[in-house]
């Protein structure tokens, strides 16, 4: 629709105008059309941009209450399915929340059984009275002070590490 | 120089036999007292209450010598830890540290050697063999190694012969 807009060729407004009448009645065409074919042809090409448009148009206002319900029931099912999909399954959770408690479990269940794990010869402190526990330590201090293990109180606590410093060797 | 020899073999049978009862084999604690090491080396009621009353005759002993043991070696920390610490009564300090231990070490050695007297040859001889199984165990868990290891072909190894007081 590139028309100019010599003075001698009809201005695209007037071409506009004649493809759409006003009133829906066809003017009288200018007489210039008879000897312009650039004007004529530009005419026609807005009356066909003109008969496209109403026809797109026509498509939708000529819709029957049929077509309406079932398009109108595509939609919902189009929405319904985009809500349904967005939103977390109940499953999910069911899922979530068994997690949860088989970790808390998994957490728990050790350290509440460690102190009664039998060992031979290791008795659980509650084995051994009040007064039997007191021996039990006194007995087991001794052992390690005779032993000279006792760290923090030995004088040769202030000593080097021996066996540190020979693993320091070798390394070297 | 009678003297000089009584003293060094003195010192030469302290040096054989208070480290073979005082081995870190024998169990600590009240071991007499566990049930299940009790049922395990088969000891008696009469046997347990005759341990418990070699325990009881040295236990205000083992206290008294514990307590010396800790106040000497409380007065060698605060010298060592002094600037100025006089170097002779270091040395007087260690000296007195040693000989409170070695006191200690004889009292619970005797100890030992008298509760041994109260078990039969086998008793004493799974006794030491489960401390040294509990030993193994507890380094084998402290190296991280599975439970169930065993070095020698399932087998704890035996323990060095000059190591026992019998």
């Amino acid at each position: 629709m590139e028309h100019s807009n010599s003075p001698s060729h009809l201005t695209d407004a007037e071409l506009f105008g004649l493809a759409i009448p006003a009133a829906g009645v066809p003017e009288a065409l200018p007489a210039h059309f008879s000897d312009c074919l650039a004007c004529t042809r530009a005419l026609q090409e807005w009356k066909t941009a003109v008969r496209d448009l109403a026809a797109d148009g026509g498509a939708v206002d000529g819709r029957s209450a049929e077509e309406w319900a079932a398009a109108e029931a595509k939609t919902i099912e189009a929405i319904r399915r985009a809500r349904f999909a967005r939103r977390p399954l109940p499953w999910r959770w069911g899922v979530g929340v068994a997690a949860s408690i088989l970790l808390v479990v998994a957490l728990a269940v050790p350290s509440r059984h460690t102190p009664q794990r039998a060992r031979p010869g290791v008795p659980a402190a509650t084995d051994l009275s009040a007064e039997d526990q007191a021996d039990d330590a006194l007995l087991r201090d001794v052992a390690m002070l005779s032993r000279g293990d006792d760290g923090a109180g030995a004088w040769n606590s202030l000593l080097p590490d021996s066996g540190a410093s020979i693993r320091e060797e070798d390394r070297l | 120089m009678r003297a000089l020899q009584k003293t060094l073999l003195a010192g030469a049978l302290a040096a054989l036999s208070v480290p073979a009862l005082a081995a870190p084999d024998f169990p600590e604690g009240k071991w007499w007292k566990r049930p299940r090491l009790a049922a395990e080396i088969g000891l008696s009621a009469d046997q347990s209450r005759d341990i418990e009353k070699i325990f009881v005759k040295s236990r205000t002993r083992l206290i008294d010598l514990k307590a010396d043991l800790e106040k000497k070696q409380l007065a060698l920390q605060s010298s060592m830890e002094d600037q100025v610490a006089d170097r002779r009564t270091v040395e007087k300090e260690i000296e007195a540290v040693e000989n409170a231990r070695a006191e200690l070490q004889k009292a619970r050695a005797l100890m030992i050697l008298d509760m041994k007297q109260i078990l039969k040859h086998e008793q004493w001889e799974r006794l030491l063999q489960m401390q040294q199984e509990m030993r193994e165990r507890r380094m084998m868990e402290r190296e991280g190694r599975p439970e169930g290891y065993r070095p020698r072909d399932g087998r704890p190894p035996a323990r060095p012969k000059a190591s026992r007081g019998d």
